[in-house]
């Protein structure tokens, strides 16, 4: 005979039968208290993690050698740096020789920041702050901008004549 | 609230003279961790019972009841009495207990509690017994666990159901609060759960 809805519920409450031993809820509350005493005691995971580290740098040795390989790399950068071989980046100055060669070979191809010249492009659709950052906008002068070198009547220079 | 007689019988809940958990959790709000204690002198048996069914193990009951009061505690200044603590309360551990069972997936190992010897006199017991029911043919510890493993067998989240509505005798609408769900979905949990524990006991009767 199957269990009614009635019976199944008398069943389930004699689960309040089962309990802990006795003194259980006064043993645990101790235990409670242990517990809390040791979370304020214990200090944060950052300052453990900190520690840890520092103790580690302390207890790490760096090989003799070390100190010799990194000045030579030093010097090697020093040397390839201080005399241009290598640099970041060079940025495209809008003097008239690049003007110039813009107008002349007028495809500007997007390609790590850097202009490459070739084939014919319509100009019109042509729209610097779009292909790269480094456009310099001196392309042409401010006309407001009055020239500072002027020679047999025709500007020569927009900048100041001690740069020259 | 629905204190259990039994605990009560036993002095577990001996509540009466404590004032009520508004005053005591300003109290313990304001530094004083005695008045913690008595929240914990209240609250823990039926704590326990709530997640000692929901797990039926007695190691992992006492951790999560050990983590759900650290909870409250490091939380309590949180609480703004929107609900009552009892209803706060038993969300923690509601939660605590069902991430845990999830965690925990099918590796585990039943550990329980021992029936009180009361369980012989009761009314209810002797009603199952009287009866022509399965309990009739079994003895106590293999009912025991008979019914923890039938139990065992549903999902934590009906599991939760039976405990607060069958063992513990709450509300629906309590129910409702603590596991935040309407009262529809309690009932409908409940409906299945127990047409679930009909057919795995029947199918221990057949056995």
């Amino acid at each position: 005979m199957m269990l009614d809805e009635q019976q199944l519920q008398k069943l389930l409450r004699l689960k309040r039968f089962e309990q802990p031993p006795p003194g259980y809820f006064d043993r645990t509350l101790n235990e409670f208290h242990r517990r809390q005493r040791q979370e304020l005691l214990r200090p944060p995971a950052v300052q453990i993690w900190f520690e840890r580290f520092l103790s580690s740098l302390w207890s790490f040795r760096v090989p003799s050698y070390a100190y010799g390989a990194a000045f030579a790399a030093f010097l090697v950068a020093a040397t390839i740096v201080g005399s241009g071989v290598w640099a970041p980046y060079k940025e495209m100055v809008g003097t008239s020789s690049n003007l110039a060669k813009v107008a002349s070979s007028p495809v500007i191809e997007r390609s790590s920041y850097r202009l490459a010249l070739s084939g014919n492009v319509d100009w019109s659709n042509f729209n610097p702050s779009s292909v790269s950052p480094h456009v310099v906008p001196v392309v042409r002068p401010s006309q407001t901008a009055l020239p500072r070198y002027v020679l047999d009547g025709r500007p020569v220079s927009y900048e100041a004549s001690f740069s020259f | 609230m629905g204190f259990d007689p039994l605990l009560q019988s036993k002095g577990l809940m001996d509540d009466q003279n404590l004032p009520d958990d508004e005053a005591l959790v300003r109290q313990t709000q304001s530094g004083d961790t005695r008045a913690f204690d008595l929240l914990w002198k209240k609250y823990s048996p039926r704590i326990y019972s709530l997640i000692y069914n929901m797990t039926a193990n007695h190691e992992d009951a006492n951790d999560l009841l050990l983590e759900v009061f650290a909870k409250a505690y490091r939380s309590i200044n949180g609480f703004r009495g929107k609900s009552s603590f009892y209803t706060w309360i038993h969300a923690i551990a509601v939660n605590m207990t069902i991430n845990f069972v999830k965690k925990r997936g099918r590796r585990f190992q039943m550990s329980l509690d021992d029936l009180d010897a009361n369980v012989q006199n009761d009314k209810e017991f002797i009603d199952l017994t009287a009866a022509n029911t399965p309990v009739r043919e079994v003895d106590l510890s293999e009912l025991q666990h008979r019914l923890n493993e039938a139990m065992m067998k549903l999902s934590v989240e009906h599991r939760a159901v039976v405990t607060m509505f069958d063992i513990q005798g709450m509300a629906h609408a309590e129910i409702a609060k603590i596991l935040g769900v309407p009262e529809a979905t309690v009932r409908s949990r409940l409906f299945y759960a127990h047409r679930q524990l009909q057919n795995y006991l029947e199918e221990f009767r057949k056995k």
